[in-house]
């Protein structure tokens, strides 16, 4: 008996990892994530310059080519931008603001809307119909064009994305908590909450939610790509960051006039980050719904 | 013979190839009424349908119109001597009748955004002498009335009597006496012209003109690349340096007559909105009043950096209002050098040793590289230890609230009319609508010992008289650091291999400008 080794108990979260580290690619798109998102949070730390303080950025430095040295003796390895900011500065902090509004708006607009979605199929009846109208209107409009009349009326800056962002996205988690939702509140451990005559907040957040997770999380993710890549456009259009501390979208938008004369790297490289940052995150999203959808399981 | 035939007819091919010139400018023509807005680019396109009294030639000089001579009769008489056999697009022919109509529609235009009507409200009485002679009253002596009449185009009193500025817009009123006829007008997109061949002066190069409106600059740009338009204008300033290079591409440059600069906060003695202390508390009183404050800004901005860098050579550093050569330019002002020691001097003298924080605004799709322009000055004033904050708005908002007077600092453009006294009238000059002066004094500096000089120079009736008089006021404005300018643009025009721009100094894009390049 002593020969026989036992098999690591086989808990829930175990599975849920070795099952996801059975694809490389989304083991790939995991540590690029978190490689990306360490350069982001210790941006102050390992950026060569603070691209966001002004006096340190010299105009007679604008428009350096990658690796050329500048006038404080410093190598700018991806170049400089038009205000002589070094480029690699710019990406690191730049994905800081994306990494931020991403997150941090898929976060809210994820417990707004899931809070209602879960609202919405517990209640049925007359709150069912007004939440999921709303969703409906709000679904029907195309994302971006909402989000540029929230901010023309909000005015720039960081905080406003995120509100902007949030106000456009709540809905589809609304959808998709009050989808599973309803099929979770039939169930038999639901009725049993209810005739125990627990509280209906209780119910909800402790016995509901935790069962209509798995769709949410992989909803998340996607949607915090999707907020990378609208904080991008809506900077690119103007109406974003403010010019003085670009992010990715912005830092693209003021490349774009050189492309055609040949300083490409001025929107390149920041665009080659922004596709990293958001396909590693699809990445990961991918594998998360195969992992948690059950009619996936072979 | 039939090398005759073939060669007959490549040349009917290729004249008739050359006949028709394809522009495009960047910004869009909002009418076709030349009474109803005062902007460059519709003022372009009147001037190739209708014809001034007094035209302007490319170094925006006063040159005969559909007048061929004025004098001032009497301190207060200006009589202008009309051109004869000049008929109207539609066989009018164009008499005295005619510019006293025009005259009395100019101020009556309705919903007009930017109105003709300070050209001619000197005049007091109009009297029509004989059909070709017409005389002008004025309140006083007014030696610029031919200057302020440059601005007028003339419409024919049969023709437009009812017209209104949609008939103007869809077409059929869009009759001058003017080098082009319109084919088509499609609002924002593009106008066709045809040459009017009973034109009375220099018959224009080319028989049909499209004449298009691209507003985005890579667009324009690649446009001329790709041979779809043959001249464009506004040349963006990131393609300039490939484009000199390039051998299918000659530029045609001149010095303009638009000013870029910083407007400070006058109007406020206690505290100002966007400046701060470092600690982000309002200053109880308005650091930007002192003088000294003031010159220290603008001594700290590098202009030669800007105009090198930013505009990669579009632009001349400037302390003044005009360039040199036009009437009133300041010969002993310079461009304010660069000095950031002396600027944290003044500073400090000025009782603000440690600096402080300040907003400045400006907007973001006006002129040409606004937006790095401001944040440019951002760099540079951080430096000398005013803390900047960079606030790029598009035109629309900006504009408004600038001129609500809610900013601290900004940064705009004016284009002159040749001589010293239109800037100093309405950038410097208090706000009086009873003078109909300071329309655009955003700033709201006020000196009245200033304007009492202006009232004065603008009675003068000697020219060189006036011009010292100009020269004294402007002086006195720069001295005082009523505004701070930065540069003067350079208006570039690109043109494809076989066509050649004559660049103008007042920005307009003409079709009579393009003529085909002499054989290289």
């Amino acid at each position: 008996m002593s020969g026989v080794v036992l098999a690591p108990v086989e808990t829930p979260l175990r599975r849920f990892v070795s099952e996801f580290f059975a694809s490389s690619i989304a083991a790939i798109g995991l540590a690029v994530f978190v490689v990306i998102a360490l350069a982001a949070i210790f941006a102050p730390w390992i950026a060569p310059q603070n691209p966001y303080d002004l006096a340190v950025l010299d105009i007679m430095d604008g428009r350096l080519e990658p690796g050329a040295v500048g006038g404080s003796g410093m190598t700018h390895w991806l170049g400089t931008d038009d205000q002589g900011r070094d480029m690699l500065s710019g990406i690191i902090y730049g994905l800081r603001i994306s990494l931020l509004v991403g997150v941090g708006s898929a976060f809210i607009a994820c417990m707004v809307g899931a809070s209602l979605g879960m609202l919405a199929a517990y209640a049925g009846g007359r709150t069912d119909s007004v939440i999921m109208r709303v969703v409906d209107l709000q679904l029907s409009f195309p994302t971006i064009l909402a989000a540029l009349m929230i901010l023309a009326f909000l005015g720039k800056g960081v905080m406003n994305v995120v509100i902007a962002l949030v106000l456009v996205e709540w809905a589809y988690y609304a959808r998709t908590v009050r989808g599973s939702a309803l099929v979770e509140r039939r169930r038999e451990y639901i009725e049993a909450a209810i005739c125990l005559a627990l509280p209906t907040r209780r119910i909800l957040f402790n016995h509901l939610l935790p069962n209509c997770l798995p769709p949410l999380i992989v909803v998340g993710t996607m949607q915090i790509a999707r907020a990378i890549a609208l904080e991008a456009t809506l900077s690119f259009l103007g109406l974003g960051v403010p010019i003085t501390e670009p992010s990715l979208g912005l830092l693209i938008a003021n490349g774009y006039e050189y492309m055609l004369s040949g300083k490409y790297w001025i929107s390149f490289y920041p665009g080659i980050a922004l596709l990293i940052t958001i396909v590693s995150i699809n990445l990961v999203g991918d594998q998360l719904r195969d992992v948690l959808n059950p009619r996936l399981k072979k | 013979m039939r090398q005759t035939i073939a060669a007959l007819f490549l040349a009917g091919t290729l004249s008739a190839g050359a006949q028709t010139l394809t522009m495009a400018v960047g910004a869009p023509v909002t009418s076709l009424d030349a009474h109803f807005h005062q902007l460059s680019p519709n003022n372009a396109v009147a001037s190739m349908l209708f014809d001034r009294l007094v035209n302007t030639d490319a170094q925006a000089r006063n040159v005969p119109g559909l007048a061929e001579s004025w004098t001032a009769i009497a301190p207060d008489i200006w009589e202008f001597r009309l051109r004869r056999g000049v008929r109207f697009h539609n066989g009018q022919e164009f008499t005295a009748e005619d510019v006293a109509f025009t005259i009395a529609r100019v101020p009556n235009v309705p919903n007009s955004p930017s109105s003709f009507a300070g050209f001619v409200r000197p005049i007091t009485r109009v009297e029509i002498v004989d059909p070709h002679t017409i005389r002008f009253s004025t309140n006083g002596p007014y030696p610029l009335l031919p200057q302020d009449l440059s601005n007028i185009y003339i419409l024919d009193s049969t023709t437009h009597a009812q017209a209104t500025t949609e008939q103007f817009n869809a077409g059929p009123m869009a009759v001058g006496t003017g080098p082009f006829r319109l084919i088509r007008h499609a609002n924002g997109d593009r106008i066709e012209l045809e040459r009017n061949a009973e034109y009375w002066g220099t018959a224009p190069a080319f028989a049909r003109v499209n004449y298009r409106m691209i507003t985005n600059d890579s667009a324009r740009a690649a446009a001329l690349l790709a041979g779809d338009v043959d001249v464009i204008d506004q040349v963006p300033t990131a393609d300039l340096a490939r484009l000199r290079t390039d051998s299918r591409v000659a530029l045609a440059e001149t010095v303009g007559l638009r000013v870029i600069y910083l407007s400070f906060d006058h109007s406020r003695d206690d505290a100002t909105p966007f400046v701060t202390d470092n600690d982000g508390r309002p200053i109880a009183r308005n650091p930007l009043k002192d003088v000294r404050v003031r010159r220290a800004l603008s001594m700290a901005i590098d202009r030669a950096a800007i105009t090198s860098r930013v505009m990669e050579g579009s632009a001349t550093p400037s302390g003044q209002f005009l360039p040199p050569g036009i009437f009133s330019h300041v010969p002993d002002i310079a461009a304010p050098a660069f000095d950031a020691e002396g600027a944290r001097r003044l500073l400090a003298e000025a009782g603000f040793p440690q600096g402080f924080r300040i907003t400045l605004h400006g907007p973001n799709d006006r002129y040409p590289n606004d937006g790095r322009i401001i944040q440019a000055i951002g760099q540079m004033w951080t430096r000398i230890g005013v803390r900047t904050a960079i606030d790029a708005q598009t035109w629309t908002t900006f504009v408004a609230r600038a001129g609500r007077a809610e900013f601290s600092a900004f940064l705009i453009g004016w284009g002159s009319n040749p001589e010293g006294s239109h800037p100093l009238r309405n950038l410097i000059a208090c706000q009086s609508r009873e003078r109909g002066w300071g329309n655009s004094n955003r700033g709201r500096y006020c000196n009245e010992a200033l304007d009492q000089g202006l009232v004065r120079a603008l009675q003068t009736l000697d020219d060189a008289d006036r011009e010292r008089q100009l020269m004294a006021l402007q002086r006195q404005a720069f001295e005082d650091v009523a505004i701070v300018p930065l540069h003067i643009q350079t208006n570039i025009w690109a043109a494809r291999r076989g066509f050649e721009v004559t660049p103008r100094a007042d920005e307009l894009s003409l079709a009579q400008s393009v003529r085909p390049a002499a054989a290289r």
